[in-house]
């Protein structure tokens, strides 16, 4: 009996109540810059090959890679020959971008998703509500143009 | 003041203006401050020339011990051409018997002023080219690095506030690490004065017409516009973070022109009407291209880099041939310009130079002529020529000679400042090997 009942008592004492986690009712945010950690610049390949990719969702070919690279390498001007060697992608078929009207009947997700897919991070709430309101301000933007942008924007030159 | 004084002195004050005097230095006008000319094409010549068969004009008589000697530059240089063993030209008959006609009726030599005998202390290519662009001999500079010196794109942009169209760097391709000579690493120069840069045989060639002709045209309004400010947003935001991408400055309407330019060169080559030489192919090439960019941009300075001679290593008949068709590159170049460019005719500066000469003995490769081959490494490397001419430039005048130079690489620099009129303004940089010019010599 009293081996039963030093049993009890260690059992209810294991089972006894615990002390809750404060909970402070705050929603955890990104201490961090979202970008902080793109410092490298990407290569002529490096960059054509990651847009490509991004753009066609298959690998460019090895030829095709050299070629590209050439051109940017015989143009000094890089924003200007990025510029040129994008709108050529855009001009070809296979190239994977949501539709206009598909990009207007959710503009937030739309936004959210062109983040990740060109920056591989969040949107921060500041940069969602400069988009949002840009496009409700430019109903004459497709998201070619956004694209377009985002290819040629400077974080997307760093990994 | 009277009328008749007030009309006097206009007179003579126009007088004094029109009229070029001789200075000293063979200069026509002063030297600081006041322009020469308007514009300024640098031709970097050839990619290694011996002296033996350029100014010396020795033919094979020096290299492979053939008593035929003569002028194969004869749109450059003062003098006949060889009469035997004619092997320089385009394929006739033979392989090389056809000598390429003479394109100008007065040579750049007797246009201008020569210097026989200079100094070239690069033994290399690229290094050679740093010399030339930046005034310095930069010995640790290595391939695959920027200048860490300003380029002469980037003193002509900051100290003239020349915008980026209209400062050009043309190569003959992209080996060599010579697109990174459009601007220095130098932190108080850098891209935002840099020069644009086309390699025209990769980006108008077969590279170029598969990934860059079928490129939209945006409406700079309705679609440049916005994306633009998007862009604009996107980078201000990435700016937050201290990091920038290297940019040339070209300004949007700059972008659009550039734009446009490449759109009618895809097209103008297609239909066979680009302003190329009458002998064309190989770095002819860019010769043409480098006529169109004189057309549409009326640049302030343009370099263009040749380098084909550089087969000399291996093919002195290659060599040989090469020479004679860059001379004839330049020859075309400098009479359309005259011809054909009424912006810069008569109002161009034009400055030659190679970037270093070759060795006196042949390596061990013997062409299909039975030709020796040099390479780029002994004293000999260190032999160049250089020669100008154009407005205030003295005609005719020949300095130094075998044995006796005149003139260094490191000259070549000031004196496009010179020309150009902001010498003071580079030396006062305190960033250049020498402060003397060309004219400083005479």
């Amino acid at each position: 009996m009293k081996r039963l009942s030093i049993l009890l008592i260690l059992f209810l004492t294991l089972l006894s109540c615990k002390k809750d986690d404060p909970i402070y009712d705050i929603n955890q945010i990104q201490s961090q810059s979202y970008n902080a950690n793109k410092n490298k610049l990407k290569s002529p390949a490096q960059y054509i090959s990651i847009l490509y990719a991004n753009l066609f969702q298959k690998a460019l070919s090895a030829n095709e890679l050299v070629e590209i690279t050439r051109c940017i390498e015989s143009v000094g001007d890089k924003e200007l020959v990025h510029e040129v060697i994008i709108s050529n992608f855009m001009n070809k078929e296979g190239v994977i971008i949501p539709s206009d009207s598909l990009m207007r009947s959710d503009l937030n997700l739309f936004i959210e998703e062109t983040y990740k897919r060109f920056y591989v991070r969040d949107i921060s709430e500041a940069e969602r509500e400069y988009f949002l309101n840009f496009f409700l301000l430019h109903p004459e933007v497709s998201s070619e143009m956004v694209y377009t942008a985002f290819a040629l924007s400077n974080e997307y030159q760093f990994y | 003041m009277k009328r008749r004084k007030f009309i006097k002195n206009t007179v003579l004050g126009a007088t004094a203006i029109s009229m070029p005097v001789v200075l000293p230095g063979g200069r026509l006008f002063a030297a600081t401050g006041s322009a020469m000319a308007e514009h300024l094409v640098f031709v970097a010549f050839a990619g290694g020339v011996r002296q033996q068969e350029s100014v010396l004009q020795r033919y094979l008589l020096d290299s492979q011990e053939y008593p035929s000697e003569g002028n194969i530059m004869y749109n450059l240089l003062n003098g006949g051409y060889p009469t035997d063993k004619i092997v320089y030209g385009t394929d006739g008959t033979v392989s090389g018997d056809t000598p390429i006609p003479k394109i100008l009726n007065q040579t750049l030599e007797s246009q201008g002023t020569i210097f026989k005998e200079m100094i070239s202390s690069h033994a290399g290519h690229y290094g050679g080219l740093n010399t030339l662009l930046t005034g310095n001999y930069q010995y640790t500079q290595g391939l695959n690095s920027k200048s860490q010196m300003p380029t002469i794109f980037e003193y002509v942009r900051r100290h003239m506030g020349v915008p980026a169209s209209k400062v050009w760097y043309i190569g003959n391709g992209i080996g060599n690490s010579i697109p990174l000579l459009d601007y220095s690493i130098h932190p108080d120069y850098g891209s935002q004065y840099g020069a644009n840069f086309l390699a025209p045989t990769i980006t108008f060639g077969s590279d170029g017409f598969k990934h860059l002709k079928n490129a939209k045209i945006y409406h700079p309004e309705e679609e440049l516009d916005p994306m633009y400010k998007m862009k604009y947003f996107l980078d201000n935001v990435w700016y937050s973070q201290g990091k920038s991408l290297p940019n040339i400055g070209n300004t949007e309407e700059e972008k659009i022109e550039i734009k446009q330019f490449f759109k009618d060169m895809f097209e103008k080559t297609e239909q066979g009407v680009i302003a190329h030489p009458p002998v064309s192919g190989g770095e002819l090439d860019s010769i043409g291209y480098a006529c169109e960019v004189m057309k549409r941009f009326k640049p302030k300075l343009s370099v263009v880099y040749l380098s084909s001679v550089d087969t000399c290593h291996s093919n002195f008949t290659a060599y040989l041939q090469n020479l004679h068709r860059a001379d004839h590159g330049v020859g075309h170049l400098w009479n359309y310009i005259q011809n054909q460019v009424p912006e810069m005719s008569g109002n161009t500066a034009i400055i030659l130079a190679p970037e270093q000469g070759r060795n006196l003995e042949p390596n061990n490769i013997v062409d299909a002529n039975g030709f020796y081959s040099y390479d780029h490494s002994d004293e000999n490397t260190r032999r160049v020529f250089g020669m100008m001419a154009g407005p205030g430039i003295q005609t005719n005048l020949s300095l130094g000679s075998e044995g006796n130079s005149k003139g260094d690489l490191l000259n070549i620099a000031p004196t496009i400042a010179e020309i150009l009129g902001f010498k003071e303004d580079m030396i006062n940089s305190g960033l250049t090997a020498t402060n003397q010019s060309l004219f400083d010599l005479i």
